[in-house]
């Protein structure tokens, strides 16, 4: 009860500011713990689509902190085949109740925009955004190209 | 740089706001300072439920505030830390009660109980609008994945022995049933329950009509090659008739157009659409608009060979049939403009010759149902 009424004010808030890079968020009226939206990164070699993920807010929300999951496949260091994320912001020991979901959102933003190799989800991918950033770049153009959606156009 | 508490060995680093600040001045005469609402919202706001605070609660070590339900909690949900910076709080007794910070609220809102309830209308209203704009959405996409998910039932096939002339159907009703299917018992609901109440005064007489109820609900799935093929000519067939007897062709328009949320494969030879009104030449004041309301916006799915002249007559007739006691004689058989929108705000008039695919093919080409818009055309 408590988490529907906060999440009703963060979704208002956070479709009133009109971020650029989280877009489209859809949620089911019969369920409000289930959020979906686009992410769409500024930085190369993600600039050339958007990326589903859908957040998942535990019912003890704001006391535990949401999941992120994605929905589009993403050549990403932090980002796993299963579209698992690895985001600190919102890993059970870091999370603190007063975090607002669009901080997490700009903090995954940002986590898409620039890849922590040092954390990585996918060690070969990391290896290779370290030791081989160009090969890196082509391949995850390449696998943005094949599987992204479409970037809003305005 | 730093002061050292006494008692335990703690630092506490100094921000440089706290090493520049000096002590205001207190404001003794009737000066007013005007501080906007907005801005003192995330001060007077609790960062748990984002409310305004309640019976306010300071952390006693960090100073951070919390509505007294809010805090007790979070420390009850396990995690004994202080939700804005975690900071270790042992207990309830690792808070103090904040009565001026009460206090300070209630002079800046005197009518709090007011203020809320604003924001109960305001929330309401904004959901309220969004979710009528989803609504639109998830039907849409509850209509695809429905033609997705939907097992294969041959309605289709049901309908064109319904339509075609009389030696097609007698023809095709034999192969069917030596398909091999179960004759299941089919409810039919969703062939005869539909609305088409003049359809059958106008050129099928009604045994013709009631023939698909008793038929097998799962027919296609036998056989689907066959089915297609079939298909594809029948649907020639039909169109052939119509373009004979112009005046009785909508009833197959009607027919093969109102099978939203029925058993059928969406296959390439047909097209989902969603028809709206135009939305600068059909607005609130139109007298069709005012008369349609809720049921402007409208679901169809046809095939892909289907005309904007067919379109076009099947809404008239549509709209006709359901306006029946609220439209006046003068309204009756409408004439309709068609439009395409590639674009938003864009809308792009259509000839009545072409068909639905080659409308899809030029202007949509993206996978979702079609979207098109109509004008009334006075004659």
């Amino acid at each position: 009860m408590a988490a529907t009424r906060r999440l009703q004010k963060e979704l208002n808030d956070i479709r009133q500011s009109g971020l650029k890079s989280f877009r489209d968020i859809q949620v089911d009226e019969s369920n409000i713990l289930t959020w979906q939206g686009l992410i769409v990164p500024d930085n190369s070699p993600y600039n050339k689509g958007a990326f589903r993920i859908e957040i998942n807010f535990p019912a003890e929300y704001p006391f535990k902190p949401p999941k992120i999951s994605f929905k589009t496949k993403i050549y990403h260091p932090n980002i796993d085949e299963k579209g698992q994320v690895c985001l600190p912001i919102i890993s059970a020991e870091n999370w603190k109740p007063a975090t607002k979901t669009d901080q997490v959102i700009q903090a995954l933003v940002a986590l898409v925009n620039d890849p922590e190799p040092e954390h990585p989800l996918r060690a070969e991918l990391a290896e290779e955004f370290l030791k081989d950033r160009k090969k890196f770049t082509k391949n995850a153009e390449e696998f943005t190209k094949k599987h992204s959606e479409k970037r809003p156009s305005d | 740089m730093s002061s050292t508490e006494p008692s335990q060995n703690k630092t506490w680093e100094l921000s440089l706001y706290e090493l520049h600040r000096t002590s205001q001045e207190v404001i003794t005469d009737a000066t007013e300072i005007a501080v906007s609402p907005r801005s003192l919202h995330s001060e007077l706001m609790c960062p748990i439920c984002l409310d305004m605070l309640k019976k306010t609660m300071t952390t006693k070590e960090c100073l951070h505030r919390f509505c007294n339900d809010c805090i007790i909690t979070a420390l009850r949900s396990g995690n004994k830390e202080c939700p804005t910076c975690r900071k270790k709080l042992v207990s309830k007794r690792s808070l103090r009660p904040d009565p001026n910070f009460d206090l300070l609220i209630s002079k800046i809102y005197p009518s709090r109980d007011e203020y809320e309830a604003h924001q109960e209308r305001v929330l309401a209203k904004l959901s309220m609008s969004h979710s009528q704009a989803s609504l639109v959405n998830s039907i849409t996409e509850g209509i695809k994945l429905q033609s997705q998910n939907r097992p294969q039932r041959s309605r289709k096939n049901q309908e064109e022995n319904t339509n075609t002339p009389n030696a097609n159907g007698i023809a095709e009703t034999p192969t069917q049933n030596g398909g091999g299917t179960v004759p299941a018992p089919k409810d039919g609901t969703s062939s005869t329950g539909n609305p088409t109440p003049s359809v059958q005064s106008t050129s099928n007489p009604a045994s013709v009509r009631s023939t698909p109820s008793p038929v097998p609900s799962n027919l296609s799935s036998v056989s689907k090659n066959t089915s297609t093929t079939k298909r594809a000519k029948s649907i020639l067939t039909s169109e052939r008739s119509e373009e004979s007897e112009s005046s009785d062709g909508r009833t197959e328009g009607e027919n093969s157009m109102d099978t939203e949320g029925e058993g059928e494969p969406l296959n390439p030879n047909e097209i989902e659409l969603v028809f709206k009104p135009h939305p600068t030449e059909m607005t609130g004041d139109n007298h069709l608009m005012r008369a349609l309301r809720d049921s402007s916006v409208r679901y169809l799915k046809t095939t892909a060979n289907a005309s904007v002249d067919h379109l076009s007559k099947y809404l008239a007739m549509r709209l006709t049939l359901d306006l029946d006691a609220e439209l006046p004689e003068a309204y009756r058989l409408l004439n309709f403009c068609i439009y395409v929108a590639p674009a938003p705000g864009q809308f792009v008039p259509l000839a009545g010759s072409q068909t639905l695919r080659q409308i899809n093919d030029k202007f949509w080409k993206v996978n979702k149902p079609l979207e098109m818009y109509y004008s009334w055309k006075k004659t």
